[in-house]
C-alpha cells in the first residue's frame, strides 16, 4: 500500500482529498504543524507528496527543496497559483508536476498513478485498481472488463466509462449531460454518439444474459436496472 | 532669442529715454557739442548692448527652455548654468520634479498595492471554490448540476479579472515559444466542455494536427476561451456547432471560431473591441460584460497577433486570430505536398 503525504492547509480540501485517496487504497498522513513539516516527512518516508504552494511559516517551495534533500519520492505541487512563474519555481524546486485548483478528482488519482508508476514500477493490478460492483456485477476499470459470476466481457474505454457513471449512481438516473461530460476527455462526444455508446453498451450486456440493463428515462437520462437479480 | 526680446525690450526703451533726458539735460543747460554728445551714445549704447549680448549668452539656456515646451520629465532636472537666475531656476524645477515623482510613486505603489490584493483575493475565493467542485464531484442530480453551472461561472469571471490584473505586468509574465494549435485547442475545449453540453452546442474542430505558431500557451489559451465563450453564448438555441479551425494566410496562420448564431449588428461591430461594450447583444444576454473581445484584442496586440472580426445578423460570426508560423511548419507542409 502506498503512503501519500498530503500538505494543505485547507481542512475541507484536505479531507476531501483524504478520503478520496483512501477509497482507492492508498495510506494517508496529514500535516497538522506547519513547522513541522519535515518532522513528519522522515518520520513517515511517504512515497508520494502532495503538497501546495501557499502554506503558514514557510512556502511549499520552500519545503520542496528540503524534502529533495533527503528523499526522490515524487512530488505533486496543489496550488491556486497558475502562473508560468509559480510553475517554473515548483519545477527548478524539485517538484515533478503541478496541478492547479480548482482539479477534478480524476486528473489527481490519474497522475498519482502516473507518478507512482514511474517511480516504483507498481503495474501490480491491487494498486489503486478501481472497482465498481453493483449486486454482484464488477467493473475493473483498469482492465476494462465487466464480469458476472463466470461471464466476463471486454469493454472500450468509452464503454467503461459509460458504465462506471451509471454504476456509480445506481439506482438513480444519470443525466444525458453528465454521461456527454464523462465521455468528452479528449475527443468531443455529441448527442449522436453518446447514443452509439448506449446501443454498443446494452449490446454487450446482453450478451452476457442482462437484456434491458439500462434504461431509458424520458427527458432525463439513463438508469442501470438490476435485472439480473430478479431472475434469480 | 524672441523671448528675451521680448522680455527686455522694456529696458532697451527705457534705456534710450533715460539717454534722451540726460543728453536734453545737458543741451538745455546750454552746453552743447555735438561731436561728444554723439560720442557718449555711441559709448553708453555700445556697452549697454554688450550688456545685453553678454546677458542673453549667459541666460540663453533659461531663454530656451522657457521658450520649448518639455519634452519629458527628465529634461526638468537639467542645469542651465551658473547665473543667479539660472540656479534658483535649476531648483525650483528639481523641486517640482521631485514632488510630482513623489507623487507619481505614491500611485503606482498603490496601483501595484491594489493589483497585488486582487491577485491575492482571486486566489483566496479559488479555494473555496475547489472545495464546492470536490464536493460536488461526486453528486449526479439536478440541484448539484445547477450549482456546477455557477461554480463555472464564478471560475470563468475570477479568471478574468485575473488575467486583467496580469494584463498590467504582462512583460514578466510570458513566454514565447512554438505552440501546437490542435492540442492548444483541445485542451480549451475539453476545459469547457460543460458549458458546450449545457448550451448543447459542440465543436467542429478542423484544425491540422502538425500547424505550431509562436505564441504563449497560457495567453493563448485564454483568448480562445473567449472566443468560445462567446460564439457559444451566442449560438445557444439557434444553431449547434462552433467551428474552430486553422488554415494557412500568407506567411501566417490564421485561427479562427466560427459560429452560426445570432451575429453582431453592422453598427456595433466597429465598437465590439472597446471595454466594457456590450451593444445591442448585450442587452439580449445579460452576462455579457463587453470584455472578453477587448481582451482579446489587447492580449493579442501584445502577443503581436492580429484579430480579425467578421459578422452578419442571423447567420453568424468569425473572429480570426493571425499569429507567425513556426517555419517548419510551412516547410514541412510544402515538402508533404510536392
Amino acid at each position: 500500500m502506498s503512503t501519500i503525504m498530503i500538505v494543505e492547509d485547507d481542512p475541507k480540501i484536505n479531507q476531501l482529498l483524504q478520503s478520496q485517496l483512501e477509497k482507492y487504497g492508498y495510506h494517508t498522513v496529514n500535516v497538522e504543524h506547519f513547522d513541522r513539516v519535515m518532522d513528519v516527512f522522515t518520520e513517515v518516508h511517504p512515497d508520494l507528496v502532495l503538497l501546495d504552494v501557499n502554506l503558514p511559516k514557510f512556502d511549499g517551495f520552500y519545503w520542496c527543496r528540503q524534502m529533495r534533500q533527503e528523499s526522490n519520492c515524487p512530488i505533486l505541487f496543489i496550488s491556486a497559483r497558475d502562473s508560468k512563474m509559480d510553475q517554473v519555481m515548483a519545477l527548478e524546486n524539485g517538484a515533478d508536476d503541478y496541478i492547479t485548483k480548482p482539479f477534478d478528482y480524476d486528473v489527481v488519482m490519474a497522475k498519482i498513478r502516473s507518478q507512482l508508476r514511474r517511480a516504483y514500477g507498481l503495474y501490480a493490478p491491487q494498486e489503486g485498481e478501481r472497482t465498481v460492483e453493483v449486486a454482484g456485477l464488477k467493473l475493473f476499470l483498469e482492465r476494462m472488463e465487466l464480469s458476472i459470476h463466470e461471464n466476463k466481457v471486454e469493454l472500450s474505454k468509452k464503454e467503461a466509462l459509460l458504465l462506471e457513471a451509471l454504476m456509480n449512481q445506481y439506482p438513480r438516473v444519470v443525466s444525458r449531460e453528465r454521461l456527454l461530460e464523462k465521455l468528452w476527455d479528449e475527443q468531443f462526444v455529441d448527442e449522436n454518439t453518446l447514443n452509439v455508446y448506449i446501443t454498443r453498451v446494452r449490446g454487450k450486456l446482453k450478451d452476457m444474459g442482462l437484456e434491458g440493463a439500462v434504461e431509458t428515462v424520458r427527458g432525463s437520462g439513463y438508469r442501470l436496472k438490476a435485472v439480473w437479480e430478479d431472475g434469480q | 532669442m524672441k523671448l528675451f526680446l521680448r522680455d527686455q525690450w522694456a529696458f532697451a526703451v527705457f534705456f534710450l529715454v533715460q539717454l534722451i533726458l540726460l543728453l536734453l539735460i545737458i543741451a538745455l543747460d546750454g552746453y552743447w557739442n555735438e561731436s561728444l554728445m554723439i560720442y557718449a551714445v555711441f559709448l553708453s549704447v555700445f556697452f549697454a548692448g554688450a550688456f545685453m549680448v553678454v546677458r542673453y549668452l549667459t541666460h540663453r539656456s533659461i531663454y530656451q527652455r522657457l521658450s520649448n515646451p518639455v519634452q519629458s520629465l527628465e529634461e526638468l532636472t537639467q542645469t542651465h548654468g551658473n547665473a543667479a537666475i539660472c540656479r534658483a531656476l535649476d531648483e525650483t524645477f528639481l523641486e517640482h520634479y521631485r514632488l510630482y515623482k513623489e507623487q507619481l510613486h505614491a500611485y503606482e505603489n498603490k496601483q501595484r498595492d491594489y493589483t497585488t490584493f486582487i491577485q491575492q483575493w482571486v486566489h483566496q475565493m479559488k479555494t473555496p471554490i475547489s472545495v464546492i467542485h470536490l464536493l460536488l464531484q461526486n453528486e449526479d442530480d439536478p440541484t448539484a448540476e445547477s450549482v456546477r453551472e455557477e461554480v463555472d461561472r464564478i471560475k470563468r469571471g475570477l479568471e478574468t479579472v485575473l488575467y486583467i490584473a496580469r494584463l498590467d505586468r504582462f512583460e514578466q509574465d510570458f513566454l514565447v515559444e512554438p505552440v501546437t494549435l490542435h492540442s492548444l485547442a483541445q485542451n480549451v475545449l475539453a476545459e469547457n466542455k460543460r458549458l458546450f453540453i449545457r448550451n448543447q452546442v459542440y465543436p467542429e474542430l478542423k484544425v491540422d494536427g502538425q500547424w505550431r505558431v509562436e505564441s504563449d500557451d497560457k495567453w493563448l489559451s485564454f483568448v480562445l476561451t473567449q472566443m468560445l465563450t462567446n460564439a457559444v453564448r451566442y449560438s445557444a438555441g439557434k444553431s449547434n456547432k462552433v467551428t474552430i479551425r486553422a488554415y494557412e494566410l500568407g506567411p501566417n496562420v490564421a485561427l479562427e471560431v466560427q459560429d452560426y448564431g445570432i451575429g453582431i449588428p453592422l453598427e456595433d461591430i466597429r465598437r465590439v473591441f472597446q471595454p466594457y461594450f456590450t451593444g445591442e447583444n448585450g442587452r439580449k444576454y445579460p452576462e455579457s460584460t463587453g470584455m472578453g473581445l477587448y481582451l482579446v484584442k489587447e492580449i493579442c496586440g501584445r502577443l503581436h497577433h492580429g484579430v480579425e472580426l467578421e459578422s452578419e445578423v442571423g447567420v453568424g460570426t468569425t473572429v480570426r486570430v493571425i499569429m507567425s508560423a513556426v517555419l517548419p511548419t510551412l516547410q514541412d507542409r510544402k515538402k508533404a505536398e510536392s
